[in-house]
């Protein structure tokens, strides 16, 4: 709870109904996804209840939130800022903090069709985003999450692949114009937005002041450097026509599946192969989804329950699978691609499984072109964290993939975690082919007490494994005990991280639990 | 859902925030995405479907105890169910049960129900309706000429809100199926309310006496069919008491009775109703109304930590409510035009009366209400129609309160019309009634 002072302050900006400091508010938002396995790391009861906040506040503008961090400068208390608030970054890593729900900011801003951009407050989820510039024939890029989670959040404070990352890139990627409140309370406009005249949100690196490496690097602060209020994002082409019509009902809709879209999922077999037929089929620019996936994570996806999963398990023996989706929006266009594609795989020697083995369901196409495949990692056993997470070439994405594949099996063969073949992975190229992502989806049973504490030893040691073995660096190398940890092998970026964060946080406030603290050794 | 199976599932929330939301493929714009009246309105993320089990969580861990905070959000709630779908468009969980789950808890710890709840709960008990209106003025709204059939087998079960408060949706379902030449009768002073206002807050113990009660009364009088037009009714009955008590005759709503009526020629509506309508399906008609299905398999353990039922368990996803039968009557009206909301059928956004919320809780169900009414001024409609007494009432009250130009009709109304009577006329009925085996 808060002190009397304290919370009379806070609700003269909010009002009384959006401060919150009782018991059964700041529990709830205690709770979340795999805090469990990061309260057994940090030798703690392993239950899903973080730290308590000790009030909830719901600010509506930027102003607001601007007085909310300069009360908390104030008063020495710390913040964290969420939005659709899934995940552990979400929560607060000390007894001394009050969470800052965004949801009250929930508008889009603007949509600006010509120049190809959206603006956005935090709590507009990525599907209310698409479905408005699909009027525009336009489509966002949304990140692996999916498309209810916050495309602000993704955009600005976290590592954000997504199934479109071929097509749509990284959340990092597509960030332009940000408003930004520091966490000294003042407000920091980046890109054109911060232009003294004739200022908009089309660029984020410029006219202006371009801080896009220290506002959010490629895996963001997670609130650990103030908060994101409106953030404008990059827009593409829908990669198709956009009529997106669903009939029938939960949870096999029906979906009119438009003219231009087609599945590919081939059996590339080894490693080796799969490299291969990566790379060539980025390097022709032609796909919209171009995912290597384990073969167990296939049959996930194309199911909708545990039992229709089972059905598929022919799937199950695909050895290195690799599914692609092409779409476009005229029939030259698409005549083209899978001419190419009919090209590629004989080159390569693949066959398409499906039209010849298998045919998934219409909601399939709906899925692919709303970002909504991820979900279906919950399937199997309720709950899943992803290992590893490395943005790196093809080559050593594999390689960390292979090498990965003994050390899952340990952990299945204890029973801690699911069988998925030890294979369980999920690789996406960006852009094309430029550069990729791969992580290691897990599955672990968040009621199980052995499950929680087997994923989390075998997340460690997987860490483990790629620090020693220089497979990259995972993307939750999060606060002050792993930074410590990864620094001196990579150059000491620890160091240079903390002079950003006594820079820009002098008084320590934005919560630093899955970023860096200014204090060499503790968190602040 | 037993304890086991909830002390289980309340430890499975991801947080992942679906529940708020419609199912992600049926979203259509940014303004009609959302799911959820309680979390709409209020916002803290406890008063979602997954914020309710993570309450349920913290409590059985005993981080939360049973205090006035937890049951303000706890009963703001009007139990509409539209979390449970979203959340198992993927997911096997039951938000909507644990969260009844847990106003059971409260109610037992002396916590809930709401004191205006608890006041409607000792009107039914005293009078047998929530209203608080004697009982004997039950049938007040049975007009003159009215046929009824003492011997009939199938039952018109009215409910105490269109007895006392929405008369012109039982006159026109009692003239309709007049018009039919369906036989029916009703339970004159032996009909109670079914106890769908008690279930809902958690008294489970009052809500299967007065069950039983209503059970034992039906089956005393070999009835064979029993016809509701309340949606709230209809659901208890059909989907609720087989829970508690299992029983042999059948339960229809009047938008299924009436459907059938038409398909088979016995309703002939030819008068043309040249009017744009839109549809809300009411939770209880649609979603809520889907069976709970037997299953008897096993569990069958696949690998650790991953098992699978044999055969695979039945999930209620809300996709067997009644949906075609009222949207069939309405495309089969001579002129009518029917427009569609975006969130329609399992998906459809609640009307923000449910679950004792207009009592407790007025201005979460107007402003519910009218987010609802909105939605169906912005489908193009003139008119909105539906089939419960309870969604009428509030849409009718957020219609005033909004100053909308809609209008509300029941269904039925809308079958009057096109079988060129007048439903205003109706209403000014008056009290006599007249047996078919007297006149």
């Amino acid at each position: 709870m808060l002190d009397k002072e304290i919370l009379n302050s806070f609700q003269k900006i909010v009002g009384n109904e959006n401060i919150d400091d009782g018991e059964v508010i700041t529990n709830a938002y205690a709770y979340n996804w795999c805090i469990e396995f990061v309260n057994y790391l940090e030798n703690k009861e392993p239950i899903p209840f973080s730290s308590i906040p000790k009030a909830v506040v719901l600010p509506s503008t930027t102003e607001e939130v601007q007085k909310i961090v300069q009360l908390c400068n104030k008063y020495g208390i710390q913040f964290k800022a969420q939005s659709t608030g899934l995940g552990p970054w979400n929560q607060p890593s000390t007894d001394n903090c009050v969470i800052l729900d965004l949801r009250r900011m929930n508008k889009i801003v603007k949509i600006d069709v010509k120049n190809l951009y959206v603006v956005v407050e935090p709590y507009v989820s990525g599907a209310q985003i698409q479905v408005e510039v699909m009027k525009y024939g336009l489509n966002i890029h949304m990140p692996g999450a999916g498309p209810m989670a916050s495309a602000l959040a993704s955009h600005t404070s976290m590592c954000g692949p997504g199934f479109t990352s071929p097509q749509t890139g990284h959340s990092a990627r597509n960030v332009l114009g940000t408003e930004w409140v520091l966490p000294t309370g003042e407000i920091l406009r980046l890109g054109s937005l911060g232009l003294k005249k004739e200022s908009d949100w089309y660029s984020g690196d410029g006219p202006g002041p371009s801080l896009r490496g220290i506002m959010r690097g490629w895996v963001g602060t997670k609130s650990g450097l103030g908060v994101f209020t409106r953030v404008a994002m990059k827009l593409f082409p829908y990669p198709c026509d956009a009529k997106y019509i669903a009939e029938g009902h939960s949870p096999l809709y029906d979906f009119q599946i438009p003219d231009f879209i087609r599945a590919y999922l081939l059996d590339c077999r080894t490693f080796k192969h799969l490299e291969k037929s990566f790379l060539r089929i980025e390097e022709e620019e032609i796909a919209f989804i171009c995912s290597h996936m384990s073969s167990f994570a296939v049959m996930a996806i194309f199911s909708y329950s545990l039992e229709s999963l089972m059905d598929k398990i022919a799937i199950g023996s695909m050895k290195k699978p690799l599914i692609i989706v092409i779409a476009a929006r005229t029939k030259r266009e698409f005549d083209y691609k899978q001419k190419v594609m009919d090209h590629l795989m004989t080159e390569l020697n693949l066959t398409n499984i499906i039209g010849s083995k298998y045919e998934p369901e219409s909601l399939f196409y709906a899925e692919c072109l709303r970002a909504n495949l991820g979900y279906h990692g919950f399937i199997a056993t309720g709950g899943f964290q992803s290992a590893k997470g490395q943005c790196d070439t093809a080559a050593l994405c594999l390689n960390t993939e292979r090498k990965n594949i003994p050390l899952k099996q340990k952990y299945i063969e204890k029973g801690v975690i699911a069988n998925d073949f030890a294979e369980g992975a999920w690789m996406t190229s960006y852009e094309s082919g430029h550069y990729f992502h791969m992580e290691v989806p897990t599955m672990f049973d968040q009621t199980d007490v052995e499950s929680v504490k087997g994923v989390a030893e075998y997340m460690e040691e997987s860490n483990q494994m790629d620090l020693l073995q220089h497979l990259g660096v995972p993307f939750f190398i999060e606060g002050d005990k792993m930074h410590d940890e990864w620094g001196p092998y990579l150059m000491n970026y620890h160091n240079w991280l903390r002079k950003i964060k006594e820079k820009f946080d002098p008084n320590g406030v934005s919560d630093s639990g899955c970023y860096i603290s200014s204090k060499n050794g503790g968190s602040s | 859902m037993d304890e086991e199976e909830y002390q289980k599932m309340i430890k499975r929330c991801v947080r992942c925030s679906v529940c708020k939301w419609i199912p992600q493929v049926q979203i259509k714009s940014q303004k009609y995405a959302s799911a959820c009246p309680a979390i709409d309105i209020y916002n803290y993320h406890p008063y979602s479907g997954g914020g309710k089990i993570i309450l349920a969580l913290a409590y059985e861990m005993g981080r939360i105890k049973p205090t006035e905070e937890l049951r303000d959000i706890v009963y703001k709630c009007t139990v509409c169910g539209n979390c449970a779908v979203a959340c198992k468009y993927m997911n096997t969980l039951e938000p909507l049960e644990i969260m009844m789950k847990l106003r059971e808890k409260l109610v037992g710890e002396g916590c809930g129900p709401m004191p205006q709840q608890q006041a409607y709960i000792e009107a039914i008990k005293k009078v047998n309706n929530p209203y608080n209106e004697p009982h004997q003025k039950r049938t007040d709204w049975i007009p003159n000429d009215l046929n009824l059939d003492p011997n009939a087998k199938l039952l018109y079960y009215v409910g105490c809100t269109s007895s006392y408060r929405r008369k012109e949706m039982a006159i026109a379902a009692g003239r309709i199926m007049n018009k039919a030449g369906v036989p029916f009768n009703i339970l004159q002073n032996d009909e109670i309310c079914c106890g769908s206002p008690i279930l809902r807050t958690g008294d489970t113990n009052t809500y299967e006496e007065i069950l039983n009660k209503n059970l034992n009364t039906i089956e005393s009088k070999g009835i064979e069919t029993v016809v509701f037009s309340c949606a709230g009714c209809y659901d208890t009955f059909k989907v609720d008491y087989p829970l508690t008590r299992k029983y042999d005759f059948e339960v229809k709503h009047t938008v299924e009775l009436f459907d059938e009526l038409i398909e088979s020629g016995r309703l002939k509506l030819t008068n043309d109703v040249p009017i744009s309508v839109t549809y809300h399906d009411p939770c209880h008609l649609g979603r809520n109304a889907e069976r709970y299905e037997d299953w008897d398999g096993d569990v069958l353990p696949l690998m650790p930590l991953v098992s699978i039922n044999i055969p695979p368990k039945p999930k209620r996803t809300g996709s067997k409510g009644i949906y075609d039968a009222p949207r069939k009557i309405l495309k089969k009206i001579p002129g009518l035009k029917l427009k569609e909301m975006e969130r329609i059928q399992e998906y459809a956004y609640c009307c923000g009366a449910g679950a004792g919320v207009k009592s407790a809780f007025p201005e979460m169900a107007l402003e519910t209400a009218k987010t609802r009414i909105e939605e169906a001024e912005d489908s193009g409609a003139d008119i909105i129609v539906s089939a419960c007494p309870f969604c009428s009432t509030n849409l009718q009250d957020g219609i005033k309160d909004k100053k909308s130009n809609l209008k509300y009709f029941d269904i039925s109304e809308l079958i009057l019309m096109a079988l060129g009577l007048e439903p205003e006329k109706l209403k000014r009925a008056t009290e006599e009634v007249v047996y078919n085996n007297v006149r």
